[in-house]
């Protein structure tokens, strides 16, 4: 009895400056696309969050992160999150991807009382129902369409025609898309919603070509955004400007295709450079560790999981995260941010998006004019 | 104008659905077996087109000289080592290898060459000429199409002029017949299916200028093929080259007048309609499978 008092006792001894040092590191999800149809965007993110996760941990970090796959379809990506939080006992999540994902997760979110800080999705709904552990750093939806029409406003076009594919993403940008137009008083004259991987789309584009319109407003992701492009150069549909909205019109591999995609606008999170702190010095480490230029994306989840990382850090418990999440604010790679609610969002990050044309095969940030160093080249031309 | 550029656009597209049909075709009629591969061979084919093009700086319609052997090859291998030994069984075997050897060679794909999307990017690429002063005709498309007519009419020359096409439509029509008169009916499996894992490789390397190279593209292309095969007549290359080009047009028409979005509905309500009506298919043997 003697021993086994004795024994309990050095045991308590043992855990008690264990605990008190808070050496037990603090465990932290990350949901993303490694496979399945996203799989190459979800890359980006994959590689941004490891540089932030690498650069936290030497700065003395104690942190360790569960990485999930959700293959880009949203019930993996709550079982995911339900194994994340249930079995592995993390206090917060940052992902998934996908605004499919990221929507069906943050639905529970509330019901798990374990924080979510979605990096880059952007269907709005997800910060519009109000729950209280959903947390978005990037511009939702509505915004890709502002700031585009916003960006090309001052040349007084006309008439708008709509290609997009049959997603969350695409739907809901759209949708906003033709409020912004209405609001404009651009006249919509096409409106082509398409399934994702098919191999011809020159009967859309040529119905488009037919309606004339001053702007092709554009939703695809990775090679459609090339196939459409290029199909379109082949029926010679030349509107005033191609205005993409994110996803495939703001990778590398797009703008190297420099017959199809020289002069294409297009919305963006994040640009190497724009001049938020640390922007220029993230792109050149990125580059130097990755051998190829950060998209928005691998910036979204490399300060979505700094951000995670030092509030979980600090906080220590989901109800603690929560709470510093709401009243903290951040100023890094992203520019500023801070978790507000305003125009029915809740823990928005009311983030600036940039415009950006690509310019003999390089993106050069058009809009606004004080993030920018060039100006947008308007009517298009091949 | 709107009308003859969908045509000519549907036609043009049809005719690499036709490619796919086809071998997928000839092989359920002389082995009886439905190559749930097929789209993933398809894969192989546009990878070894982008390899041909960026490592050997072969034009992909060149690099079919060297494809369709190498694809023969592994087609009869492939015969060989595995498909045969269900050819006897019932369907659902058939259809769980064919299955699990496609799983296995789009994942390997995804292994080895990446989810990253390849771009097969030609100095004709995005180049097109004008007909009728105001109808565009896709280059690349254009020379697919006409390599897709030369090799169907070089495989109706095969299954009508030679000995082994001869008999290898005998083991179509009865096996047992055929093995009763002295016909090597599991050689002539292997050189089927050889000759189907060619065309599906043909296929795939004809599409990879005009579309991308992903290691899942494939999956988009099967149910296509399948539809092709079932519209024309299972195991009737007319009826799969047919079917094709009714498909690539239904498809064309369909996204010009009624929706982009609703295409692939019209293109399945086509079929329904084709198995309600006319079950065997267009040029199918009536009281066949």
């Amino acid at each position: 009895m003697k021993h086994r008092l004795l024994s309990l006792i050095a045991a308590l001894l043992l855990f008690i400056p264990f605990k008190a040092q808070g050496a037990a590191p603090v465990k932290i999800g990350f949901i993303n696309s490694i496979t399945g149809k996203e799989a190459q965007i979800g890359e980006n993110l994959t590689n941004g969050a490891s540089m932030a996760v690498d650069e936290m941990i030497a700065k003395g970090y104690q942190v360790t992160v569960v990485r999930e796959d959700d293959g880009g379809e949203p019930r993996n990506a709550l079982a995911a999150y339900e194994k994340l939080v249930t079995r592995d006992g993390v206090v917060g999540v940052v992902g998934p991807y996908t605004s499919g994902c990221a929507n069906v997760v943050a639905s529970r979110a509330d019901q798990y009382g374990v924080p979510l800080l979605v990096p880059a999705a952007a269907k709005e709904e997800i910060t519009m129902k109000g729950y209280r552990n959903v947390f978005r750093l990037n511009a939702p939806a509505n915004v890709y369409s502002q700031v585009l029409m916003q960006a090309v406003a001052p040349f007084r076009p006309k008439t708008i025609a709509y290609v997009y594919a049959a997603t969350d993403f695409g739907v809901s940008t759209v949708q906003t898309a033709q409020q912004n137009a209405v609001a404009m008083g651009l006249k919509e004259v096409a409106n082509e919603k398409y399934q994702q991987g098919q191999p011809d789309y020159r009967a859309t584009l040529a119905k488009v070509k037919a309606a004339n319109p001053d702007l092709v407003f554009l939703v695809s992701y990775d090679a459609d955004a090339i196939l459409l492009m290029r199909q379109a150069k082949e029926i010679g549909l030349n509107p005033k400007a191609f205005l993409g909205a994110g996803a495939g019109y703001t990778t590398a591999q797009f703008a190297q295709q420099r017959d199809i995609s020289n002069l294409v606008i297009s919305a963006t999170q994040w640009t190497p450079d724009v001049n938020w702190p640390g922007a220029a010095d993230f792109a050149r480490r990125y580059q130097a560790r990755f051998g190829k230029e950060p998209s928005y994306h691998a910036a979204c989840a490399y300060e979505a999981m700094r951000i995670m990382i030092d509030t979980a850090v600090k906080a220590g418990s989901s109800e603690a995260i929560r709470n510093a999440l709401k009243s903290g604010s951040w100023n890094g790679i992203m520019g500023a941010v801070k978790f507000a609610d305003y125009g029915g969002f809740t823990n928005q990050n009311n983030h600036q998006m940039l415009v950006q044309q690509i310019q003999n095969g390089a993106y050069e940030t058009v809009w606004p004019a004080n993030f920018s160093t060039r100006k947008p080249v308007y009517p298009y031309k091949r | 104008m709107l009308i003859i550029q969908s045509l000519v656009s549907g036609l043009l597209t049809g005719g690499v659905y036709a490619l796919a049909g086809i071998g997928m075709s000839l092989v359920f009629g002389v082995m009886n077996v439905s190559n749930f591969a097929h789209g993933d061979l398809m894969m192989l084919g546009m990878y070894l087109a982008y390899f041909a093009f960026t490592l050997l700086h072969i034009d992909p319609y060149l690099s079919l000289v060297l494809i369709l052997p190498v694809s023969f090859l592994f087609g009869f291998l492939l015969e060989k080592l595995f498909v045969s030994r269900v050819i006897h069984h019932p369907h659902q075997n058939q259809i769980l290898l064919t299955v699990g050897l496609g799983l296995i060679m789009s994942n390997s794909a995804l292994l080895a060459f990446t989810s990253d999307p390849r771009i097969l990017t030609t100095t004709y690429s995005s180049s097109s000429v004008m007909i009728f002063s105001d109808v565009s005709v896709s280059v690349p498309l254009l020379l697919s199409f006409l390599v897709t007519c030369a090799i169907t009419a070089l495989l109706y020359l095969f299954l009508a002029r030679t000995r082994t096409g001869m008999a290898l439509r005998a083991t179509s029509q009865n096996r047992e017949a055929a093995q009763l008169m002295g016909i090597d009916v599991s050689k002539m499996s292997a050189i089927t299916f050889g000759i189907g894992t060619g065309l599906a490789a043909a296929a795939g390397a004809l599409i990879a200028p005009v579309y991308y190279i992903h290691p899942m593209a494939g999956h988009n292309f099967l149910l296509k093929a399948f539809t092709v095969c079932v519209l024309g007549g299972l195991g009737s290359v007319p009826g799969a080259t047919l079917g094709g080009l009714i498909i690539g047009v239904v498809e064309a028409f369909s996204a010009t007048w009624i929706s982009t979005d609703w295409k692939d509905v019209v293109v399945f309500m086509l079929f329904l309609a084709v198995l309600l009506f006319r079950p065997q298919g267009l040029f199918g043997k009536r009281g066949g499978e």
